[in-house]
């Protein structure tokens, strides 16, 4: 029986003047990795956010076991990392200091970077292949460069859940395939990944699929099933069509 | 019956030429003619019955010509004689209100020579004249003129009178104050009065001397150091101004503060004293008295 | 190796503060004199000690208070435009010195305290309301957008009830214009020591309170995914920004473009973190305006010239030097 890590019961959402999530009840398991897919205005990324904590909401969310709004904000940060999508103006900072951030919920206030907070930087640099140049500063970096360093950054963490909203943004297709083996990598060392992707081919590869239309769960099940497959391509209203090419599923669109 | 004749023709011409002097209106012979200080002369065909005066101290030059009655209207800032606080206001001296003026139908208005609403006023119709007193001599100068203006040949009398007022003024003081070295403060900043601005010279002419030379201006803003330096036997400053001048640091050590030699003065004081205008010699009388009061005595 | 070229230019800057303390202690009302020459004279020496002396590290700390809001300011509002008298300081504080310099005679108790306080308590207490009604009328720190537009408005009333009075009171129009443009003409120990306790204690609270700042440039989610209480904290640096630039206002007046070029100063010499970056521009806000002011006190002895138009000058000046050379050499344009 696999343990709940993030349980989602009923929430309803507003931005602005609008609902945008209506009544989601959704278990997302712990160790494995979901894609959250679905059309634009879907509500993807307000789900996310509403499982990570970060905006007000109606209903409960229970972070492995906790409802998330009793739990201390720190002791959340050290659980659960959040990567959204590019807000950063940092760029002042060396991606040394930017991964360093990520170190924050473990700090204590006011003191300097510990061994273990060194190598956890380290260990995040070198898997998205940013150690090389971390003396550089942000804002020197090209798109995909950045976007590298802010992945660092959410995995310097060290967090048993990763929720990351569009995590591919100006990655090219290398650097796309390492993002797939670092979330294999973690999945297997039991960290819960979430990630919200309209790459649909990318996230096939997940473990299992919320498809979501409209501000609801229209399904949720493994990446491989052919139910998943028939719900993704009925939530693009049949303009994507989803085919088998060796051992992988491609999901292409439909001329 | 050729002399009849004559006579009568030699009669109607005369009749016509006592006629035509009479009842022609006031002609080349009568119009006025005032060159203000923006160098424009401006023709009046008669004294003007309806003066508005957006300066206070032309204000009180037209009152000491004893022609108060002819002012319809004046600026925010005109406060003396009381009787003109009744008088209809039509906004700053710089920047009246254009149809509050014309509303008031003047002859002539009166103002300074920054204002820019003289070309409007004049784009309208209105006869402007500029004068603007920044001097004793230009007291002087700018009296006649309006006297002249308003056709009263008073001027000269009321300038002896108030010319002699500051002589008497400076002779009112006891040869022992003649050398008092007065510090006068005009703002914070602090800006000083210095021997070229007005205060400055009725200064000099009550025989005392002061501490900021005219080659630093009229209003010159000073290192504080200076006055310290300076050393002053007497501090002239308006009340509201004198806030917090003890602690300002190293004053606290100014002899004249020490001894309390400070002549303090309220608003209107401070009006009188500032404006170059024909109270010049109250203002004097007020600054003798205080010198007087509050010198050193060796 | 960043932070040991940050090191550099912190220990740069301290350098050029002490030899400009040097110089400015040698300006006097009439030109530069040496600090030896006094020596002879007991009442220049108290003269040196009295006043030339805490103007000019006084001119200083109200530099490196600046600096420090200023740096908090941008990093607060993630505005490279943003500066310290942004949330309605500047102008609670010209209100503030134009009431008390009207109520002055109107009352003899308002004259008592007036006498004793002086206009500094006018000004810092005008500075401290303006920023309280910009936090009432954006309902909180949370949302940076209502603040900045919050002090806009703040900023444009509280002005126009100033031009309100002064036009009511015109005499009073060279005192404000004193006020509005700065000076460092009435400061003294008394003054210095105060401004430097406030500078002790802004710089140590937002030291600690810097890490929000980096967490923010990554963006408000993300700041607040990392577990910073984000309110709290901009409540604390809000709170900073205030008093820094209260304190500076008071006892200077309104200094321009200080807290604005600091920032930008810094930055075009060496990139870090906030917490350096605040303590650099401070550092840099005071050696700008302590040269500003020998300057203003230096050139037209014994007239001073409004210590804010050197700043500008200086300051903008060098900005300008600074976008020149960067355009040329990427060969924009």
């Amino acid at each position: 029986m696999t343990l709940v890590a993030l349980h989602a019961h009923s929430v309803r959402a507003i931005l602005g003047n609008s609902e945008v999530l209506h009544g989601v009840d959704l278990a997302l398991s712990q160790g494995r990795w979901t894609s959250i897919v679905g059309p634009n205005g879907a509500g993807k990324s307000t789900l996310l956010k509403v499982l990570a904590g970060l905006i007000p909401h109606s209903g409960t969310v229970t972070l492995l076991g906790q409802p998330l709004a009793s739990l201390p904000i720190r002791m959340r940060a050290q659980q659960l990392a959040w990567l959204g999508q590019n807000e950063s103006s940092a760029d002042d900072l060396t991606v040394f200091d930017v991964a360093m951030l990520g170190r924050l919920p473990h700090q204590p206030w006011l003191s300097s970077p510990s061994a273990a907070d060194h190598s956890a930087v380290e260990l995040a640099l070198r898997a998205t292949q940013a150690w090389d140049w971390r003396a550089r500063a942000l804002g020197q970096l090209s798109g995909g460069e950045r976007q590298r360093v802010l992945l660092a950054r959410a995995l310097a963490v060290q967090a048993k859940v990763l929720l990351m909203d569009e995590p591919l943004a100006n990655l090219d297709p290398p650097h796309q395939a390492d993002w797939l083996g670092i979330v294999q990598a973690l999945v297997e060392q039991g960290v819960t990944v979430v990630s919200v992707l309209h790459e649909v081919s990318m996230a096939l590869h997940a473990d299992s699929v919320v498809v979501m239309a409209e501000g609801r769960v229209q399904h949720h099940g493994a990446a491989h099933h052919p139910d998943t497959h028939v719900a993704v391509e009925a939530v693009f209203g049949g303009r994507l069509a989803i085919h088998s090419v060796g051992d992988q599923w491609v999901a292409l669109p439909r001329l | 019956m050729i002399l009849t004749t004559m006579r009568l023709s030699d009669g109607l011409v005369a009749l016509i030429a006592i006629l035509l002097s009479v009842c022609a209106p006031a002609g080349s012979a009568q119009a006025l003619q005032v060159t203000d200080d923006r160098g424009v002369t401006v023709t009046l065909p008669a004294p003007p019955l309806r003066v508005v005066s957006l300066l206070p101290s032309l204000t009180e030059l037209v009152c000491a010509l004893d022609q108060c009655q002819r002012l319809v209207g004046v600026d925010r800032y005109s406060n003396f004689p009381a009787s003109v606080r009744a008088l209809p206001q039509v906004g700053g001296g710089l920047d009246p209100s254009i149809e509050a003026v014309v509303a008031l139908k003047p002859d002539v208005v009166l103002m300074a020579t920054s204002s820019r609403a003289g070309e409007r006023l004049q784009a309208l119709g209105i006869k402007v004249v500029a004068l603007e007193p920044k001097t004793h001599a230009d007291v002087r100068r700018v009296l006649e003129k309006v006297g002249a203006l308003l056709g009263v040949d008073d001027a000269q009398r009321v300038w002896r009178v108030i010319d002699a007022g500051v002589s008497a003024a400076a002779q009112s003081l006891p040869p022992a104050a003649r050398n008092t070295r007065v510090y006068f403060e005009v703002n914070n900043g602090p800006y000083a009065a210095g021997e070229s601005s007005f205060i400055g010279e009725t200064l000099t002419r009550l025989g005392v001397k002061n501490i900021v030379p005219a080659k630093l201006g009229p209003f010159p803003k000073l290192n504080p150091e200076f006055v310290v330096r300076a050393n002053p036997d007497l501090v002239m400053v308006g009340d509201y101004n004198y806030v917090g001048m003890e602690q300002r640091p190293g004053w606290s050590g100014m002899r004249a503060l020490r001894e309390k030699r400070v002549c303090l003065f309220n608003r209107d004081e401070a009006d009188m004293l500032v404006r170059a205008g024909p109270r010049m010699a109250d203002g004097a009388r007020l600054m003798a008295r205080c010198i007087a009061d509050k010198a050193r005595t060796p | 190796m960043m932070n040991q070229r940050a090191s550099a230019i912190g220990l740069v800057l301290l350098l050029i503060a002490a030899v400009l303390a040097l110089v400015g202690a040698g300006v006097g009302s009439t030109g530069f004199e040496g600090v030896l020459h006094a020596m002879d004279e007991p009442v220049a020496l108290q003269i040196l000690w009295d006043i030339r002396l805490p103007r000019t590290l006084g001119a200083w700390v109200a530099g490196a208070l600046l600096g420090l809001a200023g740096a908090v300011a941008q990093g607060l509002f993630r505005n490279p435009l943003a500066d310290p008298y942004l949330l309605g300081s500047a102008s609670g504080a010209s209100l503030g010195v134009a009431l008390s310099l009207v109520l002055f005679g109107v009352s003899p108790f308002a004259t008592q305290w007036l006498l004793r306080l002086g206009l500094t308590a006018g000004a810092f207490a005008g500075a401290v309301a303006g920023v309280l009604l910009t936090l009432t009328l954006a309902r909180g720190v949370q949302h940076t957008l209502r603040l900045l537009l919050a002090g806009v408005i703040v900023g444009v009333v509280l002005g126009a009830a100033k031009e309100l009075i002064m036009l009511a009171r015109p005499d009073f129009l060279q005192s404000m214009q004193s006020f509005m443009l700065g000076s460092t003409g009435y400061v003294g120990w008394s003054a210095c020591n105060i401004m430097l306790g406030t500078w002790m204690l802004c710089m140590a609270v937002a030291w600690a309170l810097s890490p929000v700042l980096d967490g923010l440039a990554l963006g408000e989610a993300t700041a607040a995914s990392l577990g910073l209480p984000l309110a709290r904290l901009r409540r604390g640096l809000v709170a900073v920004l205030a008093l820094a630039t209260g304190t500076a206002v008071a006892q200077t007046g309104l200094v321009a473009f200080v807290g604005l070029a600091a920032p930008h100063l810094v930055r075009s010499v060496v990139k870090t973190s906030h917490g350096r970056l605040i303590l650099l521009s401070s550092l840099m806000g005071g050696a700008l305006l302590m040269a500003a002011d020998i300057l203003a006190r230096w050139v037209i002895a014994p007239q001073e010239l409004p210590v804010g138009v050197l700043t500008a000058v200086l300051g903008g000046g060098y900005l300008l030097w600074l976008m020149h050379r960067r355009v040329t050499a990427r060969g924009l344009l």
